[in-house]
């Protein structure tokens, strides 16, 4: 297993990008979050228990980022294929329930972020440069309860779904790289 | 509801989604429904369907203190620096300085000027991604070209694709120089009290010299590329003089001994409404001068100048209200430290017609001025024979108790403060971020376009559509956190406007994000 075994998360500042030192994984599963901001880390989470589950023979990363915008290129730059683990909060169901987006509907979904570039937004950006963008995306988003509040743990509901979205995450993973 | 109960519910509503999922093969997230996660504003109306008041909510950061009690205060710059990924150098250094404060303890010559050397550079690398990526669209591609096009593919589309590899190849550069000394650029590991943990080796040089001499290049090509862009278009130029984003607060910003601006140490300097100055103070004499007010309809703080006492949303020459920020602090401030960009700010000055310059979207070239600023300042600390020394660090010795720390931030003036027991740790924890310091302002320049674009309205249908946009464009010039997260989803400012009737009733809502 290439790059999958990383007990920290790490910044490109401290660790190439992907395709620096081996060839780049066909899959490259990116866990978004803030570690200390309770549910905001529930991608961190569900990477981190992804990378127990892969297989040595298995062609994929999982890689836990507390970055966003810009600076996920140098993550993205050269894997096949990409899976994004992220919170999102719409209100609209309950928290714990696992939203899925495909990588086509954020590209259309661009607009002005106060801070940030969208996932939508970086990628277009990185295509025009000429960099290798991966060819296809899945967009998971666990629906969370409080991204607000500093603390390092999940609120319950977030945490009872832990196993079931990771579960989910790593048959999106295997089946993009097997196909 | 029992813990079982609820997992099961939990994961009957999982299987259901994913179900869900399986029939329609995705779920679209339509974005108009992140409720939970977005500025709300609420605007009333009088009888005659005018704006009587328009209040301004942010999803804050909760429990800081709470999460840092008990901690060992020499934790606090690697806690706070993961607080917020836009500016964990920001909280670093502000963090760092507290606990300086906290031991009373000096940093040694060469252990301060690498920490300016590293804050520059952040502050360069921020201030590059703000113009190009994210506040910069407005005016690069135009604050009337469609949402689709105002993002960083529409800039590069404007400024050219060699441009774009310029903007995107400094920044990774600028990085590495963070990161050189901090290990990670999202939780720096460098700064301790008394100086910071390595030295520059002086085999490694000759790269950031160049690099140096690189960002100075790349911060005047950017004025340039503003100055054509921007200032040659007497739209845009008409934009950002409007009463609609300008009003008369005071300035708050730090200063070094000549007034001139400094980014990572000083005093801060307030002045008012006409330039004048109203005080200048420490970081440990924040609470005599800086006092934070309650409204009901927010929990958010606004700031305001203690020894004015609160006086409602005014402005005028004895409002206490005060912005900070890249225009704050060139307003706070009687020029720059370094020749060029002491011409760019000249130029400024004289373009806009009168110092302080008031208009709100003058921010955008103001952090432009700025980036001259700080790559100048890299340029001389990398050059200073200082730089390599291996003295970066001295030792405290005194017993810990109490440690306030300030920084100018990215988006404005930073506070931390912090108390300890006699073994340091954590006994009380505040921070005043840089939307704090500019809530005030921030409210009424919401209110300010809201009444710009409502008058006499009678029905729902009277209110205009263009109202979320100009609102929205009113707020992102000060680049506020509405909560400290690092969501990539949905990727566009999360915004919700109410308008109520004479009788409180809800005429229209309109949301986006």
């Amino acid at each position: 297993m290439r790059e999958a075994v990383m007990a920290q998360p790490e910044t490109v500042s401290s660790r190439p990008p992907c395709h620096a030192e081996t060839a780049p994984p066909r899959v490259l599963v990116l866990g978004l979050g803030n570690a200390i901001l309770s549910d905001d880390a529930v991608g961190l989470h569900v990477v981190r228990a992804l990378r127990g589950r892969l297989k040595p023979d298995e062609d994929i990363a999982a890689v836990e980022v507390e970055e966003m915008g810009l600076s996920l290129l140098d993550y993205i730059v050269g894997c096949r294929d990409l899976v994004i683990v992220d919170s999102i909060q719409t209100g609209r169901v309950p928290p714990g329930c696992l939203h899925e987006i495909d990588g086509d509907d954020s590209l259309t979904r661009r607009g002005g972020s106060p801070h940030f570039l969208g996932v939508g937004d970086t990628i277009a950006c990185g295509r025009l440069l000429g960099l290798a963008m991966p060819e296809r995306i899945r967009i998971f988003a666990v629906e969370v309860d409080d991204p607000f509040t500093l603390g390092e743990s999940l609120t319950p509901p977030v945490a009872a779904v832990l196993d079931d979205v990771t579960d989910r995450v790593l048959q999106a993973a295997r089946s993009l790289a097997t196909a | 509801m029992e813990p079982a109960v609820k997992q099961a519910f939990n994961q009957g509503n999982l299987r259901a989604n994913a179900a869900y999922q399986a029939s329609r093969r995705n779920v679209t997230i339509d974005p108009i429904t992140r409720l939970e996660g977005h500025g709300k504003i609420d605007i009333y109306l009088d009888s005659k369907g005018d704006v009587e008041r328009a209040y301004m909510q942010v999803p804050e950061l909760r429990g800081f203190e709470v999460f840092s009690l008990g901690r060992p205060a020499e934790d606090m710059p690697q806690i706070t620096s993961r607080i917020c990924g836009v500016c964990p150098t920001a909280h670093h250094m502000a963090s760092t300085k507290a606990l300086d404060d906290l031991y009373k303890v000096e940093p040694t010559s060469a252990g301060r000027k690498i920490r300016e050397l590293v804050y520059n550079t952040f502050v360069l690398e921020d201030h590059a991604l703000h113009v190009f990526v994210l506040g910069g669209p407005d005016f690069i591609v135009g604050p009337d070209a469609p949402p689709a096009e105002r993002n960083i593919v529409g800039v590069i589309g404007k400024v050219g694709l060699e441009a774009g590899k310029k903007v995107i190849g400094t920044r990774k550069r600028l990085r590495e120089l963070i990161a050189y000394f901090g290990g990670k650029v999202v939780h720096p590991v460098l700064g301790l009290p008394g100086g910071v943990s390595k030295p520059l080796n002086p085999a490694d040089l000759p790269k950031f010299q160049q690099l140096a001499q690189d960002g100075v290049e790349f911060a005047l090509w950017t004025n340039d590329v503003f100055k054509q862009i921007v200032l040659g278009n007497p739209g845009y130029v008409k934009l950002i003089t409007s009463d609609a984003f300008t009003h008369k607060t005071c300035y708050m910003g730090m200063v070094d001994e000549q007034n001139k601006v400094n980014f990572y140490d000083g005093k801060l300097r307030v002045v008012d409404c006409n330039g004048k100055e109203v005080c200048k103070f420490t970081a440990q004499q924040y609470r005599e001068f800086v006092a934070e007010h309650v409204e009901p309809w927010s929990y958010m703080k606004f700031t305001f100048l203690k020894q004015r006492g609160w006086k409602d949303f005014v402005e005028g020459p004895d409002t206490p209200i005060y912005a900070v920020g890249p225009l704050a602090r060139l307003n706070a401030a009687d020029g720059m430290a370094t020749p060029k960009a002491q011409v760019a700010y000249e130029e400024f000055y004289k373009t806009l017609g009168s110092k302080p310059v008031h208009h709100t979207l003058a921010t955008h070239w103001a952090r432009v001025i700025e980036m001259i600023y700080a790559a100048e300042r890299i340029e001389q600390l990398i050059n200073d024979p200082e730089i390599t020394s291996p003295e970066v660090r001295r030792v405290p010795t005194n017993g810990p108790q109490e440690g306030m720390g300030v920084v100018e931030a990215p988006r404005g003036t930073l506070f931390h403060h912090y108390q300890t027991d006699d073994r340091g740790v954590m006994t009380m924890a505040n921070m005043i971020v840089a939307t704090g310091n500019n809530a005030a302002r921030i409210a009424m320049s919401v209110e300010r376009a809201a009444k710009g674009l409502i008058q006499g309205v009678k029905d729902a249908a009277q209110v205009p559509e263009g109202l979320l946009n100009k609102v929205e464009m009113a707020f992102r010039a000060y680049d506020p956190c509405l909560g400290c997260a690092t969501h990539s989803l949905p990727g566009s400012t999360p915004l919700r406007v109410k308008v109520y009737d004479r009788d409180r009733q809800l005429l229209r809502e309109l949301v986006q994000g």
